[in-house]
């Protein structure tokens, strides 16, 4: 019996230059991060490009399923990083023209490669409902493309940014018109007032910055409160908690809508002393109606004031 | 938890967070291991009903009842009563939790 054993050797595919895509290609990445808010951008980045043989760009367009506020546009230059890391700008295109739901840039520069931002300004209309975006562009040999991104689902929640609270002064905070009041404003609007500011410096204990519901004067000392400011507003003190869009930090933290629905409030106490800067409270109106997460941006014990930011749901 | 053959029982240590997880307590507890009793003074404005208190028990000690959440310590006429149990499981010493909250000058 004769064994025949054969060896045979791999030989390594020799390595080939990959080749360019042929044709009209595109590609596109969502640039946004957190809770897709009202009144706030999406920002994307689409990229189109064709083998300079073939032809030139023509056109680049965005399509919204809910069309996009005023402010929405597709940028109309081609951005590149100096050697000094700042991004410069070039202009290739025409500016935006929004029309409805479609965005367009007809380029004016002959070029057969481009990226181009693309910021979509929330609408109130696009509230608590899905958006998705067709990107797609036409090159001069006349072929088109197109990319689908989405959907995303718009945030039900609502925000306000540095808002000034100051002691004995503006110091009439409102969940449900994110506002802040001074006295004689509180009485005209008496049943919206959920809490107030005030800065105590009382040797012995920490008080410092507060917020505290009308309803509870034992931590309203030297108030005197407006007459119909009355309410009691769970408030619930968070540390660390320096959410994104609030904190305007380097922490990549977001509050969503989800997390005012689960966030247990029925046992919290009805005020917050010494509240400091970078920390926040949890807040539920009187009536159930709101949620909102109060971070608190900076406090000054100078100027007795304190600024805050707000996201809010209504959750009843 | 394992069984073993330690005999002691105490408790070493008392913190006392609030609802944003930051201490509550002034100063360092007071834990007086004959009288069996933690004395502890919060800051003024302390929401006694919202503490998460946590022990620090001697090797292979247990607690009972567990600490699994939130603890309502606001009824001050009746304090906490916490007992330790020995890694041997043979000695029992019950604690009691009294807190005193900083009063407003």
């Amino acid at each position: 019996m004769v064994i025949v054993i054969f060896f045979s050797s791999c030989k390594d595919k020799e390595y080939a230059i990959p080749l360019p895509k042929t044709g009209l290609n595109n590609d596109c990445i969502k640039r946004s991060l957190g809770p897709n808010i009202v009144g706030m951008n999406i920002e994307f980045t689409y990229a189109m490009a064709l083998p300079n043989a073939t032809g030139k760009l023509v056109s680049s367009q965005v399509e919204a399923t809910i069309a996009g506020a005023t402010g929405t546009y597709l940028e109309n230059k081609s951005y590149y990083t100096n050697g000094s890391g700042v991004d410069v700008g070039i202009v290739v295109g025409n500016p935006s023209v929004t029309t409805s739901t479609k965005t367009e840039v007809i380029f004016s520069k002959d070029t057969c490669a481009s990226t181009l931002r693309y910021f979509y300004y929330i609408p109130e209309e696009a509230r608590g409902k899905s958006v998705s975006f067709t990107f797609s562009a036409k090159s001069s040999d006349g072929e088109s493309v197109s990319y689908t991104m989405g959907p995303y689902v718009i945030s039900k929640m609502d925000m306000k940014l540095d808002l000034v609270l100051s002691d004995n002064n503006n110091s009439y905070l409102s969940i449900a018109d994110m506002a802040v009041y001074n006295s004689a404003a509180a009485v005209a609007n008496a049943d919206k007032i959920d809490l107030v500011y005030l800065y105590r410096a009382i040797t012995g204990i920490t008080f410092l910055h507060s917020l505290v519901s009308p309803a509870n004067t034992e931590y309203l000392p030297g108030v005197t409160l407006p007459a119909g400011v009355t309410k009691s507003t769970k408030v619930s003190k968070a540390w660390s908690l320096r959410d994104f869009n609030l904190a305007r930090l380097q922490y990549g933290v977001y509050i969503d809508d989800v997390d005012f629905d689960v966030i247990d409030l029925k046992d919290a106490p009805n005020y917050a002393i010494n509240t400091k800067a970078e920390a926040g409270v949890w807040v539920e109106t009187a009536d159930g109606k709101y949620r909102a997460y109060v971070y608190v941006n900076k406090v000054d014990n100078t100027t007795k004031t304190m600024t805050v930011s707000i996201k809010r749901l209504q959750v009843k | 938890m394992l069984i073993t053959s330690r005999a002691q029982c105490y408790v070493s240590n008392f913190e006392l967070l609030g609802s944003d997880f930051q201490t509550v307590r002034t100063q360092a507890p007071v834990i007086d291991t004959t009288a069996l009793t933690i004395n502890t003074i919060v800051f003024y404005g302390t929401d006694l009903k919202n503490l998460y208190p946590q022990f620090s028990l001697v090797t292979d000690a247990k607690l009972d009842p567990k600490i699994i959440g939130k603890v309502d310590f606001s009824d001050l006429a009746n304090p906490k009563k916490y007992t330790v149990i020995s890694g041997n499981r043979q000695v029992k010493k019950t604690y009691t939790v009294y807190i005193t909250v900083q009063p407003k000058p």
